[in-house]
Order: C-alpha cells, then structure tokens, then sequence
C-alpha cells in the first residue's frame, strides 16, 4: 500500500530514463570528483605525515655548508668540509639527546658474482638504523665493536640486495664494494625516497669508520643525525647544538658553516602545498556540482512544463499546492541524491584502483563521504526550489482548455 | 422542494488579454438540485469552460455569489476547496488527463492520495469501479495501451473513487467515436439513476439531449428554452 503511494507520488521521474540520466550526469561528475579529490588530498596529507613519522619528529639532522629546503626536499646547496668526527662526539654530551649517528655518504661499485651496481655508500654508526626507524628484513644490526674496530661488514639497502642476490639470501656473503671485501651482515625492509631526496632502498650502509678511512679516506662528515629524548625538546636542544658547534669551530652566527633540520621544516611546505591542492579541487568539484545542480534544475523546468497537465490534474482532484512543492521539490532530491550516490560509488572505485597505483596509502574516506552526501542534498535542494514553485503555481483551470 | 446542491446569483468573471478586457461571464443565475443531470450546451467562446471552472472550484469568480451544499464559496481557503474537490467533486475531462506512466488502477487511486491514506477499502473500490466500467482485464495496464473510449471510463473510475456528490464533465465524449460515446452517456444515465449529480458541458446535440435538463449558455449568459 505503501509502494503505490510511493509510486503515484514519485513515479513520474522514471517516466523518461534517458533524461534522467543526463541529468543526473553533472551531479555523478561533481560528486566523483570531489569525493576523489578529498581522498586523494587526505591520502597525501597521511602519506606525508607517515613519512615525517619515519623521518621521525624527534629527529634533527646536522649538514655542513648552506642548507636549502625547497619543495619539500632538503637540498645541500654547498658542501662543506668543516664537519668533523669529533663534533658529533662532542654533542653526545648535550642533554636530551638519545642517540646520534655521524654519516658519509659517498657513491661507489659493489659487486657480487659478475654483478656490478653503482649505489650510496653511506657511513653510519649502529644507532643509526634505530634513529631513522629502518628495520631488517634479515640479519643483523652491526656491532659496537664493527663500528670501533674498523670492520668491513655491510648492510644493504632492499633493492642493492634484490640486484645483487635476487631472491637468494644475502646474509654471511662477500661482496666487494670499491674492490674491498664485506661481509654482508643485514638487509633492509623497502623504505623508498625519504626527505632527503635519496631513495633509501639504492643503497649500502657501512661503519662511518671503514667509510672514511678505507673507503673514501676523509676527514670530515657528510652530516649528523641526531635523535632527541622528547619531541618538545627540539627547540632547546637545537639552540644548544647552534652554541657548541659555532663555539668549536669559531665562527660568528652570521657565517654558519652548518644547518640544523628539523622534519617539520621539510613537512611544512608538503603538508600546505597538499592543503592548497585540495582547497582548489575541491572548489573546482564543487563548482561540478552547482553546474550540475542548474542541469538538474533545467531538466525539471523542463519536465514541469511537460507534465503541466498532470500537475494540473494533481490540483484538480485534491492535492494542496503544498503538496505539489513538496512532491517536486523530493523528486529533484532523490534525483540529484542518486546521482549522488552514483557519483560516491563511481568515486570510490576510482580511488581504490588508482590509489594504489599511485603509492598513496589507502584512506577510508569518511570525511568525504558525509561532505559528498551532504552537498548533493543541499544541491538538490538549490536546484528542486525553483522548479517545483512553477509547478505549485500551475493553474488547474488548463485542463479544460481543450486538448 | 428542498434546498439546492449548488446555487449560483450573478456570477460574473472577467479575463484580461492585453489591454481588452472581456467580461466572459455576464450574470450566471443556475440552481442545481442533487439527482440533476444538466447539459449546458453554447457555442466556443460562450463561456462554457470558465463556468464549468468556477463550478468545480477551479477558478473564483470577480462576483456573484456560489453557494456549494448552502455555503459561500468565496469565503473558503485554498485548502478547503482543495478538500471539497477531492472529496465532493469528480472530474471528467475532454482529454481524460491519465497519468502515462501509471495503471489504470494506478490512476484510479490517484485522487485517494489526496485523501487520506490509500486504504485497502479504496484499492477494492477501484476493482470494484473497473470491474462495473468492463475493464477488469485493463487494471494493469498503462494509459497508452487502452482505446479512447477505454481511456475515459478510467477517468471515470478515477472520478468516482472518492464517493462524490457531484460528477463535473468537460466535453466527455469529445474525443470518442460514436460506439465510445454512446457507452460513456449510458453510464453517467446509470450513475444518475444511482443518485450522482452530473453537469456536463458538451456541444453534441444528441448526447445533450441524453440529460434530464439543457440550458444554453452564449456571450455570458443562460438563453432560457
């Protein structure tokens, strides 16, 4: 009983399928488009906060010369060679700071069996794959010992490991990196392209001690990593870093010979610039929406001024001019309701399959869901008011002007 | 003899169509009693609709007064005449105004709506009502796929459902052929017979002649026979 009174209300608006489907195309358009753009914009904000959690907020990084960062990415504009040892030595005194790793970085070959790769060749300290949060997919850490003592041991980075072994494991073998025997002691889960613009799998981590003596034979550090007790700590801990370096290597603060980084610095201009991306999007999705909503709007017009006769009719036998509003009023909701709900369906399955195509970690889009749902029925509520007044004000007196 | 169904003194209505006013209705003077079945016959542009739009409640007249059951028309809301015409008044129409994409029995509840729920006693008054006008295998099906004279025993269906005083038809038979015809003014005869009040605007001599009483309408005004 009730889905005849459903039907004798609402079933004019599936009287004409294909009209209905144009122009409920705007508002499945709109709605896509903007429930895509609000995942893909909270996508990348999580991605880019995951990755300042691997980078870690409680991370400070130490580089010698002029730092730049530009475009989300720290970039050493001039090297510098005033860094040394023994600067990172001195800061292990400074309160609050849990573990530190110096660091050189140069390029170089490895080679296993007849495969030979140029990678990264990054001299580290143990503490340093706990520092940047890296984790092992085999093997082990290295030694206190291995640091100290000068030991050839290698671990290597996820994709060096995957070129050089294949699926083989990597642990216990020899590898020769600028023609000197490693012994290959660990592997590294994937990472991928971290803040520091370097992609973290194409590479070889080494003791800092064999990397600067055997290796490279330098006196200086390509930078520091320093890892804080507590995040809070930051700005105090970084003024205190500023003193002590500027106090050894004599200089003035107006010729600072190095640059402390913090995640946040990096982050900062990442996280606006995807805020800025998803203001305008959703802007243009929205503005999708209100072109739809004014098809919506014509399309009623239209089917008003088609079903004259009915509304008419409707008049005739009864129905209030209330009723009429309110029926027309409905009918350009659930229109534009549906097409919203297309429009959600259509969006999420886009934003499954080119999420992971793109690397973006998977959202559930609430939050889009309930402004994409909510839009539509304001929409449709924009677009139903004026059809459905010219249709309240349809003069039931037409019906016996003849045809 | 008692009180009339509808009384109407001086009714008079004007329509505008640019800067020329025409006076359409020039005193309409007419008393119906229930049980009545009038034609009212006149030439096109005599006035006819307008009067027959003022009696259904369409449509207000500039003046005069229209008693409907001995109460002043004028004087009631949108709302109530919305209710008097769903529940007092029965509609029929040249071009029997059926909705295409609804049933016959569809069409025949539609006024129901309008009147309160669509109970099970209303749905069984449709069959009944399709099943007396012979269309008890056409229920189901649309506007479209009935003939004409099929089409307009739907509205009459439709016109009854809501148990009416008064049976208002505008040319009934002026789309029908003359099987059709004759098979529409035998049941508006039946329903008469049953008590219906019927007044019904036609130009057909012979299906005028059918109703109990004729009056003439032209430039406005009843020409007295």
């Amino acid at each position: 009983m009730n889905t005849l009174k459903l039907k004798l209300l609402l079933g004019g608006i599936l009287h004409k399928k294909l009209r209905l489907f144009l122009s409920v195309l705007g508002i499945i358009i709109g709605v896509s488009a903007l429930f895509l753009m609000n995942t893909f914009g909270e996508a990348a904000k999580k991605k880019t906060l995951k990755e300042i959690e691997t980078f870690g907020p409680d991370i400070l990084m130490i580089l010698p010369g002029q730092v730049r960062v530009s475009a989300g990415r720290a970039i050493q504009t001039e090297q510098r060679t005033t860094l040394k040892m023994e600067d990172a030595q001195a800061l292990e005194k400074i309160y609050g700071i849990k573990a530190l790793s110096p660091l050189f970085s140069g390029t170089g070959t490895a080679r296993y069996s007849f495969k030979t790769i140029t990678t990264m060749l990054n001299g580290v300290n143990e503490s340093y794959i706990f520092l940047r949060k890296f984790s092992l997919i085999e093997g082990r850490n290295f030694l206190k010992g291995e640091i100290t003592g000068y030991k050839k041991v290698a671990i290597l980075g996820y994709k060096v490991k995957k070129e050089l072994f294949g699926e083989e494991s990597a642990e216990g073998k020899v590898i020769l990196i600028n023609k000197l025997p490693f012994v290959v002691i660990g592997v590294l889960s994937p990472i991928g392209i971290d803040a520091s613009n370097q992609d973290q799998d194409d590479q070889i981590l080494v003791p800092i001690t064999t990397s600067m003596s055997s290796l490279f034979n330098a006196d200086y550090l390509s930078g520091i990593y320093v890892a804080v007790e507590n995040p809070s700590l930051i700005p105090q801990i970084e003024r205190n870093i500023e003193e002590l370096l500027l106090k050894r290597h004599r200089v003035s603060p107006s010729n600072i010979d190095f640059k402390i980084i913090k995640a946040e610095d990096i982050f900062k201009f990442r996280l606006e610039a995807s805020k800025l991306f998803t203001t305008l999007v959703q802007s243009i999705s929205i503005l999708c929406l209100l072109v739809g909503s004014l098809g919506v709007t014509a399309i009623m017009l239209l089917s008003v001024n088609e079903r004259k006769k009915e509304i008419g009719l409707r008049l005739a036998i009864g129905a209030s001019r209330r009723g009429v509003l309110l029926q027309f009023l409905l009918e350009s909701i659930l229109i534009t309701f549906v097409g919203g709900l297309v429009g959600l369906l259509i969006g999420g399955l886009l934003s499954i399959i080119l999420l992971p195509l793109l690397k973006y970690p998977w959202v559930f889009p609430f939050k889009p869901i309930i402004v994409s749902s909510a839009l539509t029925v304001f929409f449709g509520l924009i677009s139903g008011v004026y059809p459905a007044y010219k249709a309240s004000q349809i003069d039931p007196a037409i019906l016996l002007k003849g045809l | 003899m008692s009180k009339p169904l509808i009384q109407l003194i001086d009714i008079r209505k004007k329509f505008q169509s640019g800067k020329i006013t025409y006076e359409v209705l020039k005193g309409i003077n007419l008393e119906v009693y229930m049980g009545d079945f009038l034609a009212i016959m006149g030439p096109s542009g005599g006035g006819k609709s307008t009067l027959l739009n003022i009696l259904g409640l369409l449509d207000r007249p500039d003046s005069g007064l229209y008693l409907f059951e001995g109460r002043e028309v004028n004087t009631f809301s949108e709302k109530e005449l919305s209710r008097l015409r769903n529940q007092k008044i029965g509609f029929i129409f040249q071009a029997f105004h059926l909705i295409p994409w609804a049933t016959a029995l569809e069409n025949t509840l539609l006024p129901a709506l309008y009147g309160g729920e669509i109970t099970k006693e209303k749905i069984q008054r449709a069959h009944e009502l399709l099943e007396k006008l012979g269309l008890g295998d056409k229920k189901n099906h649309k506007p479209a796929e009935l003939s004409g004279g099929q089409q307009q025993r739907v509205a009459i269906a439709r016109a009854l459902i809501n148990n009416p005083t008064l049976l208002l038809a505008d040319e009934p038979t002026g789309n029908l052929d003359s099987q059709s015809s004759e098979e529409v003014i035998k049941i508006f005869e039946n329903l008469n017979k049953e008590g219906l009040t019927i007044i019904m605007v036609t130009h057909e001599r012979e299906i005028a002649q059918r109703a109990k009483k004729i009056k003439f309408l032209k430039d406005g005004k009843f020409i007295e026979d």
